[in-house]
C-alpha cells in the first residue's frame, strides 16, 4: 500500500480490481509510484543460499535486469507496474499423498498473489478472472543460485525458503520384534 | 606378495577368540558400504535395503513402506526366494512383497537390511518381470475405476502400473472381483474398500502415531480387512492423515470428495494457524477457493502430519466472511460501507469518546499475525496507550501474563519439538496436548513407545494417547509431587530422569493459582541445579495453545499495570473473537477487525474485512518460538485486505504517523523488535545465563496456591477458532467424536453394510 511514501520500490499491494479499496483515497497519485524505478537503493543485503532470507530487493552490481537489456522504451517499462514483483524461490516439499520423490530436486519461482488483483469470481459465469498476468507462471530451476539469478535477471525481489531436512532413523524389520521389559506399550493390530 | 601381508596380519585362533571375549557387541560397525545399480553408497548399519537404495538414487516403489511408520511384516521377502508358488490367495497378502524386489534374487528391500557389500541391481529385466508380476496380481482385486477415484493424479497404483504394469489383462475370473464393504470411519475418512491393497499403512499410522489401536486387520489372505472391528467411527484427531497415506484411493477425503483433480490445484507453501504448533502446510486451491490442505514435511516441526482442524477446517474460509467494511447504523445494523468512510468512521468514534492514553485499548485474538500485531501496538502506542490485552479466559489477557515477556524462555516451548524425542521423564501440568497441540502429541506418544518415557500429569484427567501417572488435579498435589512427597513410579523415574521435561499448559497463566505454579515450578528447577535446565537441555516448557499468543508476547503485546486497571473507552478488536464480553464497556466504541463474522464482530461498532491466513503472508512464531513466513494462496474476498496494511491506514486517518508503507519496513520494524521474527525457519534458543534469569524472575514471585483444580482449555478440539467454528466439516466432526450425537449413517453406507 503507497500511503505516505509513495517513491519506494517495494510497493506490495496494487489495486487495479475497481473495487472499494483503501488505496483508492488515501493514495496519492499512481503514476508516482511508476518512475520509482529511478530510485534503487544502493545497496542490496547479502543472501546466503541457505537461510531463508528476507525479500531481497533484487538490482545488484553486474546483472542488467530484462527490461534494462530488452531495449524497450522506458515509458512501456513504467507502464509494466507488475515489474517489481515479488518472487519465492523454494523447493518444493513431495507430496504427502505419493510416495515418488521425482522433481524433488528442482528449485521452483513463483509469484506472490498481488493484494486486490489477483483473482476474483468473474460475475459472468463465476470463472476466476485476473489483473495479474503472472498468477499462472511457475519456473523450475536445476539449481537455487540458477533461480536466484533468473530473478536477479528479470529484476524481481526475491526470497529464498530454506528447504528442510528429513530425518528418518535407519528402519528395521527387527524393531518390530525387540523385547521390552516392561508392560507393554502398543498394541498391534495389523 | 598380497597374499603373505593378508596370512601376515591374519589373526590367530588365539585372538580372534580374545577379541569375540572384548568386542563381543562393539563390532558392529556404524556404517555399511553396498552398491546399488553400481554405485557405492553408505548407509548406517542397521538401515533397510529399500533406504539404501533410496540414498543411492535408484528409488525403490513401495506401497507398504512408510519413512515414518515401522516395517511391515507382509512383504514375505522370503516366499519367492524359496520357490514357493505365488498363487493368488497367498499373493494378496504377499504382494508388496516383490514389488520393492530388487536385489539379484527376490527380496523385499524394505524388510530385508542393507548388508555390507551387498551387491544390489534395481534395474533388469528380472526385477521388471517381477514387477509386472505383481502388479498383475495387485490389480487382479483393484478395481479399474481411476475415472471416478478421488486418488486418481495422485495414486502411486496409478503410476506404478503405468511404469511397470502389464499392457493388457489376462482376468477373466467369472465371479468378478474381490468386493469388500465400506467402512463408516467419520465424517473425515471416506472408505471404498474395494480398492484396498491391504498395505496396512492406515493400520500402523493408527498404532503408532494417533494411538488408535482399533483400527486394524480380520481375516488373512484373500479375505484380509481393515476395519475397525466393530461398528465405530475413527475417533482420533490425526485421522486425516491415514487419507495422505494410503498409496491407493481406498481411504479418500470425504469433505474433498470430487471437488477437484490435483492437476488443477495451485499449490502454496505456509503454516498453518489453529493451533501453536505452526504446522507447515500446504494450500492447495482452485480459482479464488482453498480446496484442501495437505501437510508439508518438516522434521522439526510436524514431521508429515497434521490434525484433522487444520486440514479440514478449511471450508470455514468460505463462509461467515466479512468481506466489506461494515457501520453499525442509529438502528444498531449494520450498514455496508467504503473503505474511507468505516475509517473515518472510526476516527470520529475515537474523538468522540474522548478515550485518551490507557482508555485506548487493543485486544489481540487467536489468529492476529505477527505483522498486524506490530503495526497495531505501534499505533496504539503511540496514541499514548499501553493497553494491548488479548482475549484470554476469565479476562486475564487484560492483566499483564503471570510468566512477564521479558525473557523468551518463560512461555516458549523450551525443549523443542524435536526435543521431546530424547525426553526420558514428562510432566504435564494442566494440559492435554493431545488437545492443545495435536502433532506434537504424536512425538510424545512416538517418544513413549519408542523409548522408556514416562508421563505424569497434574491437572484433569485426559486421554492421551499414552499412558500417565495421575499426580493429582491442583496445584497443591504439583507442590506436593515438587516437595518429593508423591511416591509411586513415576516419582522415582522422575526423580532419575536424565532429560526430564515439564510442560506447562498456557491455560495455567490465565488459572487463579496460575502464578503459583510458575513460582513453584521455577523453584522446583533452580533447586534442582542442573537437571532441567544446562547447557544442552532446558526442560522447562510453556505449550501455547493460540498461534498469536507467542508472537504478541514476543512484541510485547501486553498491557501495563496501571493500563491494566483502565477502564477502556475505545477498543480495538484484532480477531479478538474469544473475548468476554462482559469486559467490553456498554459506552465504549468497538472496532473489530478480522475476516470471520463471529463473536467479535456482533460487539463491533465497526468491522473492517482483513485477510484470512490462507489470504495473506505474514509471520507467525509458534509456541517454541520459531517464527515462519506464511504465504498467501488466494486473494481475500471482497473489499478484504492484508490486516497490517488496514491498520496502517486507519493510522494515516487517525493522524500517527507510522515509519513503514510496505511489507519490508514492516519487517524491518520486526527486526528492531526482535530479530528472531524475521529469521525465518531458525529456532533461536534462550541462553543459558537469561533462561535462569528468568526462572529467577519466576522463582521471585510468592504467591500460595489456592487448591482450585486446573481446567482444561479446550473442550471441543474441533472448534476453537473463527475458522473451526465457521466451518461444516468441523461440525460434524464435534457432532460425531465430542458430542457423540448419534449420526445416523449415510444411507449408502447402511446399503453398503447390509
Amino acid at each position: 500500500m503507497c500511503l505516505a511514501k509513495p517513491s519506494h520500490h517495494l510497493m506490495l499491494s496494487r489495486s487495479y480490481q475497481p473495487a472499494a479499496t483503501i488505496t483508492r483515497r488515501i493514495a496519492p497519485s499512481f503514476i508516482s509510484r511508476g518512475l520509482a524505478s529511478e530510485s534503487i537503493p544502493s545497496s542490496s543485503p547479502p543472501v546466503d543460499a541457505t537461510k531463508s532470507s528476507d525479500v531481497v530487493p533484487s538490482l545488484s552490481p553486474g546483472v542488467f535486469t530484462a527490461e534494462v537489456v530488452s531495449g524497450a522504451p522506458f515509458r512501456l517499462v513504467l507502464a509494466a507496474q507488475l515489474r517489481h514483483r515479488v518472487v519465492r524461490v523454494y523447493q518444493p516439499t513431495r507430496n504427502t499423498m505419493q510416495s515418488g520423490g521425482a522433481k524433488g530436486e528442482r528449485w521452483r519461482i513463483d509469484f506472490d498473489i498481488l493484494q486486490g488483483g489477483a483473482r476474483w469470481e468473474n460475475p459472468l459465469m463465476g470463472y476466476a478472472s485476473s489483473a495479474d498476468y503472472m498468477q499462472g507462471t511457475r519456473m523450475t530451476f536445476k539449481s537455487q543460485e540458477d533461480a536466484i539469478h533468473f530473478a536477479k535477471k528479470q529484476g524481481w525481489d526475491y526470497y529464498v525458503q530454506a528447504p528442510t531436512v528429513k530425518k528418518i532413523p535407519p528402519k528395521n524389520y527387527s524393531e518390530n520384534y525387540i523385547y521390552r521389559p516392561n508392560k507393554l506399550r502398543i498394541m498391534k493390530t495389523k | 606378495m598380497l597374499r603373505i601381508v593378508a596370512s601376515a596380519s591374519r589373526p590367530t585362533r588365539l585372538a580372534v577368540a580374545n577379541r569375540r571375549n572384548i568386542a563381543s557387541t562393539s563390532a558392529r560397525q556404524a556404517d555399511i558400504t553396498l552398491t546399488v545399480d553400481g554405485k557405492e553408497v553408505t548407509v548406517p548399519q542397521g538401515s533397510a535395503l529399500i533406504q539404501a537404495c533410496e540414498a543411492a538414487g535408484s528409488p525403490i516403489p513401495r506401497f507398504c513402506y512408510h519413512d515414518r511408520l515401522a516395517i511391515a511384516g507382509n512383504c514375505r521377502w522370503h516366499v519367492p526366494r524359496r520357490g514357493t508358488t505365488l498363487t493368488k490367495t497367498r499373493c494378496v497378502m504377499a504382494r508388496s512383497l516383490p514389488f520393492l524386489v530388487s536385489s539379484f534374487f527376490y527380496s523385499s528391500s524394505s524388510a530385508a537390511p542393507a548388508m555390507n557389500g551387498q551387491v544390489v541391481f534395481t534395474n533388469t529385466p528380472l526385477v521388471h518381470e517381477a514387477r509386472e508380476g505383481v502388479m498383475e496380481f495387485l490389480l487382479a482385486n483393484h478395481p479399474l475405476d481411476c475415472p471416478i477415484c478421488d486418488q486418481g493424479g495422485e495414486c502411486d497404483l496409478q503410476d506404478q502400473s503405468i511404469r511397470y504394469g502389464s499392457d493388457r489383462t489376462r482376468f477373466h475370473e467369472i465371479t468378478g472381483k474381490r468386493a469388500v464393504s465400506n467402512k463408516d470411519l467419520g465424517p473425515i475418512v471416506k472408505t471404498s474398500m474395494n480398492r484396498c491393497i491391504q498395505c496396512t499403512r492406515c493400520v500402523r499410522f493408527a498404532n503408532e502415531v494417533a494411538g488408535v489401536e482399533d483400527l486394524g486387520t480380520t481375516g488373512r489372505g484373500n479375505d484380509l480387512q481393515i476395519g475397525m472391528y466393530v461398528e465405530k467411527m475413527m475417533d482420533s484427531e490425526l485421522s486425516g492423515n491415514v487419507i495422505d497415506l494410503c498409496p491407493v484411493g481406498a481411504l479418500t477425503s470425504k469433505p474433498y470428495a470430487f471437488q477437484a483433480r490435483p492437476w488443477e490445484l495451485k499449490n502454496t507453501e505456509s503454516i498453518d494457524v489453529l493451533d501453536a504448533v505452526g504446522s507447515n502446510i500446504r494450500v492447495d486451491s482452485r480459482g479464488v477457493q482453498v480446496m484442501r490442505i495437505q501437510p508439508r514435511t518438516n522434521d522439526n516441526v510436524n514431521e508429515e502430519w497434521i490434525s484433522d482442524k487444520t486440514r479440514y477446517a478449511y471450508d470455514g474460509l468460505r463462509t461467515q466472511r466479512l468481506t466489506t467494511p461494515l457501520v453499525k447504523g442509529p438502528d444498531n445494523r449494520f450498514v455496508a460501507a467504503s473503505w474511507p468512510d468505516a475509517l473515518s468512521a472510526i476516527a470520529d468514534g475515537l474523538k468522540r469518546t474522548g478515550a485518551s492514553g490507557n482508555e485506548i485499548k487493543a485486544v489481540a485474538g487467536h489468529l492476529a499475525d505477527t505483522e498486524s500485531l506490530v503495526v497495531l501496538k505501534d499505533l496504539v502506542n503511540r496514541l499514548g496507550s499501553d493497553n494491548l490485552a488479548s482475549d484470554l479466559a476469565d479476562k486475564s489477557g487484560d492483566a499483564p501474563p503471570v510468566h512477564g515477556v521479558d525473557i523468551k524462555s518463560n512461555y516458549s516451548f523450551n525443549s523443542s519439538i524435536p526435543g521431546l524425542e530424547s525426553a526420558d521423564a514428562i510432566l504435564l501440568v494442566g494440559t492435554n496436548p493431545r488437545h492443545e497441540a495435536a502433532v506434537l502429541n504424536s512425538r510424545i506418544r512416538k517418544s513413549w513407545l519408542h523409548s522408556e518415557l514416562v508421563v505424569g500429569m497434574v491437572g484433569p484427567r485426559a486421554d492421551t494417547t499414552y499412558a500417565y501417572e495421575h499426580l493429582g488435579e491442583d496445584a497443591k498435589a504439583l507442590q506436593k509431587f515438587l516437595g518429593g512427597k508423591t511416591n509411586g513410579d513415576f516419582a522415582e523415574r522422575w526423580a532419575k530422569a536424565e532429560r526430564p521435561m515439564i510442560i506447562v499448559g498456557s491455560a495455567i497463566g490465565e488459572h487463579v493459582d496460575g502464578e503459583a505454579v510458575f513460582s513453584m515450578l521455577a523453584q522446583y528447577i533452580q533447586s534442582a541445579g542442573t537437571r532441567l535446565v544446562r547447557d544442552d537441555w532446558n526442560g522447562f516448557n510453556v505449550l501455547q495453545r493460540v498461534a498469536s499468543r507467542p508472537a504478541a508476547y514476543e512484541i510485547g503485546f501486553v498491557p501495563s499495570r496501571a493500563a491494566a486497571s483502565t477502564t477502556p473507552k475505545f477498543i480495538y478488536l484484532l480477531n479478538a473473537d474469544e473475548i468476554d464480553p462482559a469486559s467490553i464497556p456498554a459506552d465504549a466504541f468497538v472496532v473489530y477487525q478480522g475476516h470471520h463474522g463471529d463473536r467479535g464482530a456482533a460487539l463491533a461498532d465497526v468491522c473492517l474485512p482483513g485477510a484470512a491466513y490462507t489470504e495473506k503472508g505474514a509471520t507467525w512464531v509458534n509456541t517454541e518460538g520459531r517464527s515462519q513466513l506464511g504465504r498467501a494462496a488466494v486473494p481475500p474476498p471482497g473489499a478484504a485486505r492484508d490486516d497490517w496494511k488496514i491498520v496502517r491506514a486507519l493510522a494515516e486517518v487517525v493522524g500517527v504517523d507510522l515509519p513503514y508503507d510496505d511489507v519490508v519496513s514492516v519487517r524491518d520494524r520486526m527486526w528492531a523488535i526482535s530479530p528472531s521474527l524475521v529469521r525465518w525457519d531458525a529456532l533461536e534458543e534462550t541462553s543459558l545465563p537469561v533462561a535462569k534469569a528468568g526462572l529467577a524472575s519466576l522463582a521471585g514471585k510468592k504467591k500460595a496456591a489456592t487448591g482450585q483444580k486446573l481446567e482444561l482449555p479446550i473442550t471441543n478440539f474441533y472448534q476453537t477458532d473463527v475458522v473451526s467454528r465457521a466451518s461444516v466439516t468441523m461440525a460434524q466432526c464435534t457432532r460425531a467424536f465430542v458430542t457423540r450425537e448419534s449420526e445416523p449413517l449415510a444411507k449408502g453406507a447402511v446399503e453398503m453394510h447390509a
